[in-house]
């Protein structure tokens, strides 16, 4: 992502000083439109195949039931409390010591 | 030059911008840098406050980040109508927004290094005191072909989808470029609706152990960057929708990209080292 992302940033800087630089301005702001347009579809495609990906992943994923765990021995080093959180017993994502 | 005229401009002022001579922006007086500093004093006052447990802490931290929210909006609200509407960014003025955003990001990348460093230095030489071993002995560690291996894919696509929306805004397809936002907003609510799912069935704690420290800490951290950025791309979407944005200037627009293509990035890094490396 971030090599194609450089690689287009470099792509519309080169097409922005040829369009400066050539004497035919109109023409080149012409051409530089359709690869832009070109540059478009192609991302619109990857994006779309993207999706798909995801979702069909998803579904997978989300089929199977979450993970259950058994509940630890208690180690000195797990749950450690010194003093308890402003707002409760609890941390933020915790609902499982009462 | 900006627009002659119009219902605020004085005459002082259009003489001013008519007789200059450079391409630099003299910006007016602003109030927000002082309130700017006063919200982030109540803010640092009102967080020490509420976690000792002061009367009042939680308030003072409240109204302390509301101030800063409000501050962020009007500040970036004045700094969009100077370079939209009254068209004091020339490409020379430019040059600062964009060398301000790459300095942001490199910053943030030193700032997440710091947490692969703590995660590393603890899993690579795991301690007597938690077992000997990595994962210390008794945590639950999630597993990372499920929900992490789907946020793999998530967040490329969601790349993909901005790099649509750049080259949709270069080709003036204004359309289009919204329906790509959108599409990218889409992907980074629903990357950020499994994390949270994934946070509220995690069997450990951010209390256990180094582990639970540096993992909630690095992948905590990576989710608040999704959020920052999402919202950055709803800002986007909605100039794109109003207009704002044209093929030859989107600055805005860019810095919000290149947040978004190390957001996706960055994801790889705690997929590989702490769900992958780490969790098995």
């Amino acid at each position: 992502m971030a090599s194609a992302a450089a690689r287009s940033g470099l792509r519309s800087l080169a097409a922005r000083a040829k369009a400066t630089a050539a004497p035919a301005a109109r023409r080149r702001m012409s051409s530089s439109a359709h690869d832009d347009a070109h540059e478009t579809a192609k991302w619109e495609k990857i994006t779309y195949a993207g999706i798909v990906t995801c979702t069909l992943l998803a579904a997978y994923n989300l089929s199977k039931g979450h993970p259950h765990f058994d509940e630890p021995p208690a180690y000195p080093y797990l749950h450690i409390r010194n003093k308890e959180f402003p707002w409760g017993p609890d941390g933020l994502f915790e609902n499982k010591h009462h | 030059m900006g627009v002659k005229g119009g219902l605020h401009t004085t005459g002082a002022k259009w003489f001013m911008i008519e007789s200059q001579r450079h391409s630099y922006h003299l910006v007016d007086p602003s109030p927000w840098p002082i309130s700017g500093s006063l919200g982030a004093l109540a803010t640092t006052v009102g967080g020490v406050m509420y976690m000792h447990s002061f009367q009042g802490g939680a308030t003072l931290l409240s109204l302390g980040l509301i101030f800063l929210l409000y501050t962020m909006f009007v500040w970036w609200r004045d700094v969009l109508r100077e370079s939209t509407l009254e068209g004091h960014h020339t490409k020379a003025v430019q040059l600062g927004p964009r060398y301000g955003s790459i300095l942001f990001i490199v910053s943030e990348v030193m700032f997440l290094f710091a947490f692969f460093w703590a995660s590393s230095h603890s899993s690579l030489a795991p301690t007597v005191e938690i077992g000997g071993i990595w994962p210390p002995k008794g945590i639950g560690v999630l597993d990372p072909w499920e929900i992490p291996l789907l946020n793999t894919p998530i967040l490329p696509s969601s790349g993909a989808a901005v790099t649509w929306a750049h080259h949709a805004i270069l080709a003036g397809k204004e359309k289009r470029a919204v329906y790509a936002l959108v599409a990218t907003v889409s992907l980074a609510l629903v990357s950020t609706g499994f994390q949270g799912m994934e946070y509220y069935q995690a069997p450990s704690t951010i209390s256990d152990s180094i582990y639970g420290s540096t993992f909630f800490l690095a992948t905590g951290f990576h989710g608040f960057h999704v959020i920052i950025g999402t919202l950055f791309l709803i800002v986007c979407g909605i100039r794109q929708y109003l207009g704002h944005l044209t093929k030859k200037h989107h600055v805005g627009f860019e810095a919000a990209a290149w947040y978004w293509h190390f957001v996706d990035v960055v994801w790889l890094f705690p997929f590989v080292s702490i769900y992958w490396w780490g969790g098995i």
